[in-house]
């Protein structure tokens, strides 16, 4: 069928100028001396005058050319050639035995290219299906991370009003009835309204981490001054201070350069700090307060001679419900969440929140607070 | 800003990116339709369907290779993760629907939009990708419950299959809606699929939107 005149010159120049066949002309040492312009294309610039087995990977290092062109023109061979675009690429190929050489005619595998195309499209398919349920899967939890704050909100919410009541009641009847009560019992009533307050601040964390996880977090600056802030924390710790026996200074109270911040909730951070110090320290160590002002920012900071914090511990500490290996020394109970809320209540004010401590020497926490350039902003 | 947005320059120029495997110059007109801030349901209709319905036609008419169709219709699908982190955020409603090709129907490219139309307007679209076997459909549909069922059909030819799958899906559940439409529906069917209780045949993602609007109203 093949053999009508005319047939063989038009698969030779077929051959040589279009079809994605390599055909290369070796002689007797296996040297290319010449190559079609599918070859010229795909092999690196230089490939014709050098010999066919420079240009083929081969990892086994035994690799002999000549021991496969002497298998015969009907074997067919998978060979890796290097090319021009760097990356390797893999051709069958056949050996012609000519009188002064060989001809090698090699060709990509049409079906594993085919196999190879329709793989990648399929796992383009599949992670594509997978992106669009990952975001889905995202926004699934995001919304269930509202329902649990709007939960742990109004949970919280509906605690404090019962909690307020038992602590005005035990207040009032520790008040009002002390003296017509025993010591025992008066022991009992005021167990149970340190309980209380506990229980209290406790939901007050609660309903701070809600308000400010579901990013409700308000700050409302009003212009007051460092002794201003100062004065109003101080009467919060003194008397849990008293009672430890921890001595309490502070090196800050005399700035009243003007200053416009959210007063209550820095106060709420330097109470918690202060509180943590203090529940930290033994029974005659100090505990320090000071406030250090410039142009650029005020830095608050809370030193104390308590055990210090471990180096891997001080990165977990302002996560919500870290438990770091530090231990209060009067077994005072927390669910860990006041330092998480500093630290967001800091950055709502655009400062940061971060502790220096060295173990068995104490820990210092700081507070700083950017000062806008017109003097009076944090 | 300041530059008009021309979205029939915009399609050129993705259709030129496509044809010419460049995915970056797709990726770019992609992001500013997106930008332009336009309804995702004209997107999907008048960029990414459009595009390759003429692809479709250029391959049909051998002037382009399949192997570009297929790349055309990979950047394609890849470039709809981009309208993602805007689909899911919408606020949700409760509701909830499940969407596939069935069973011998590769085309999924329909079914998915179909799906983020649902997220678009607040429902959960869970998408099942194409040719699901209609064992996994019913599982998910027992798993999720769906208000609705929405099915795509592309080649004329699997139209049987589709309506068995129908008429499976409401022997189960008797109340579903199910919704259908796709490509197919071009060359007929449609009084076929509408012949079983409580299904309806849309034409378009318009028409869902209009559905969805109204299922709206009614609750
Ligand atoms: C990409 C493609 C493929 C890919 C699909 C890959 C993938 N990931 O989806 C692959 C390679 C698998 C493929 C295979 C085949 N394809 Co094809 N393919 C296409 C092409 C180019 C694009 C398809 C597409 O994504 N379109 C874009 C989407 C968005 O459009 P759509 O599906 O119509 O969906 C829109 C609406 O219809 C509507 N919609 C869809 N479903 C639903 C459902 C509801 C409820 C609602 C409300 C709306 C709705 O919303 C969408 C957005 O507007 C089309 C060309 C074309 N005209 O579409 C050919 C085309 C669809 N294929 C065609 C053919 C013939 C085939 C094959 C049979 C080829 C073959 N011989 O192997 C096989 C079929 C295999 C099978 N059993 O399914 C023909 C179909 C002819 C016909 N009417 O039957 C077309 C039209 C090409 C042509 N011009 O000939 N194909």
């Amino acid at each position: 069928m093949f053999d009508t005149p005319g047939i063989a010159e038009a698969m030779q120049s077929y051959v040589l100028e279009t079809a994605p066949v390599l055909a290369l002309r070796l002689d007797a040492n296996q040297r290319v001396t010449a190559a079609n312009a599918q070859a010229r294309q795909i092999l690196r610039s230089g490939a014709v005058g050098r010999p066919l087995a420079e240009q083929i990977v081969d990892f086994t290092h035994s690799f002999e050319l000549s021991a496969l062109i002497n298998q015969g023109s009907t074997a067919v061979h998978r060979l890796t050639l290097s090319t021009a675009s760097g990356m390797p690429e893999t051709l069958c190929f056949r050996f012609f035995p000519l009188p002064d050489g060989t001809l090698a005619l090699g060709s990509l595998d049409l079906k594993e290219q085919q196999q190879l195309r329709d793989e990648v499209l399929g796992l383009n398919r599949e992670l594509n299906d997978l992106s669009r349920l990952l975001h889905q899967a995202n926004a699934e939890l995001r919304e269930l991370n509202q329902v649990k704050n709007r939960f742990i909100g109004m949970a919280a919410h509906d605690l404090r009003k019962p909690v307020g009541v038992i602590m005005t009641y035990s207040e009032f009847v520790l008040d009002e009835a002390g003296d017509r009560l025993d010591d025992e019992q008066r022991g009992f009533l005021r167990t149970s309204l340190a309980a209380a307050v506990g229980m209290k601040r406790l939901i007050d964390n609660f309903l701070d981490v809600s308000v400010i996880e579901s990013g409700q977090l308000r700050v409302e600056r009003s212009r007051t001054d460092v002794g201003q802030i100062v004065e109003g924390v101080l009467p919060l710790v003194r008397l849990l201070a008293a009672r430890k026996k921890i001595e309490l200074h502070t090196e800050a109270g005399d700035d009243n350069r003007p200053l416009l911040v959210d007063v209550a909730k820095l106060q709420q951070v330097l109470g918690n700090l202060l509180g943590n110090a203090i529940e930290h320290s033994k029974p005659g160590q100090r505990v320090w307060l000071t406030a250090h002002r410039d142009d650029a920012e005020l830095v608050f900071s809370v030193r104390d001679q308590g055990p210090g914090i471990a180096p891997e511990d001080q990165t977990k500490l302002f996560a919500p419900f870290a438990r770091a290996g530090t231990r209060k020394t009067a077994g005072e109970r927390s669910v860990g969440l006041g330092l998480a809320i500093a630290r967001l209540v800091v950055a709502a004010h655009g400062g940061r929140l971060w502790v220096e401590s060295v173990p068995g020497l104490g820990s210092t926490f700081f507070v700083s607070l950017p000062i806008a350039p017109g003097g009076d902003h944090a | 800003m300041s530059q008009v947005f021309s979205s029939e320059d915009v399609y050129r120029r993705y259709l030129d990116g496509l044809l010419s495997n460049n995915r970056q110059q797709c990726r770019e007109c992609f992001e500013q339709w997106l930008a332009a801030d336009a309804e995702l349901g004209t997107l999907y209709e008048n960029l990414v369907q459009r595009s390759l319905y003429e692809v479709g036609d250029l391959w049909e008419r051998g002037r382009i290779s399949v192997a570009t169709e297929h790349l055309a219709t990979a950047i394609n699908e890849s470039l709809l993760n981009l309208t993602y982190p805007r689909l899911f955020a919408q606020a949700r409603i409760g509701k909830t629907a499940v969407i596939a090709s069935t069973a011998n129907e590769y085309h999924q490219l329909g079914a998915k939009m179909v799906a983020d139309i649902f997220e678009l307007h607040g429902w959960r679209g869970y998408f099942l990708g194409a040719n699901t076997p209609l064992r996994d459909l019913l599982d998910l549909i027992r798993e999720k419950g769906p208000d609705a069922v929405a099915l795509s059909l592309t080649v004329y030819f699997n139209l049987d299959s589709l309506l068995q799958t129908a008429v499976a899906i409401r022997s189960e559940f008797p109340t579903v809606p199910i919704l259908v439409g796709g490509q197919a529906f071009r060359w007929g069917g449609r009084d076929r699929v509408e012949g079983l209780p409580e299904v309806r045949c849309l034409a378009s993602l318009s028409d869902l939107e209009a559905w969805l609007k109204d299922e709206r109203n009614h609750v």
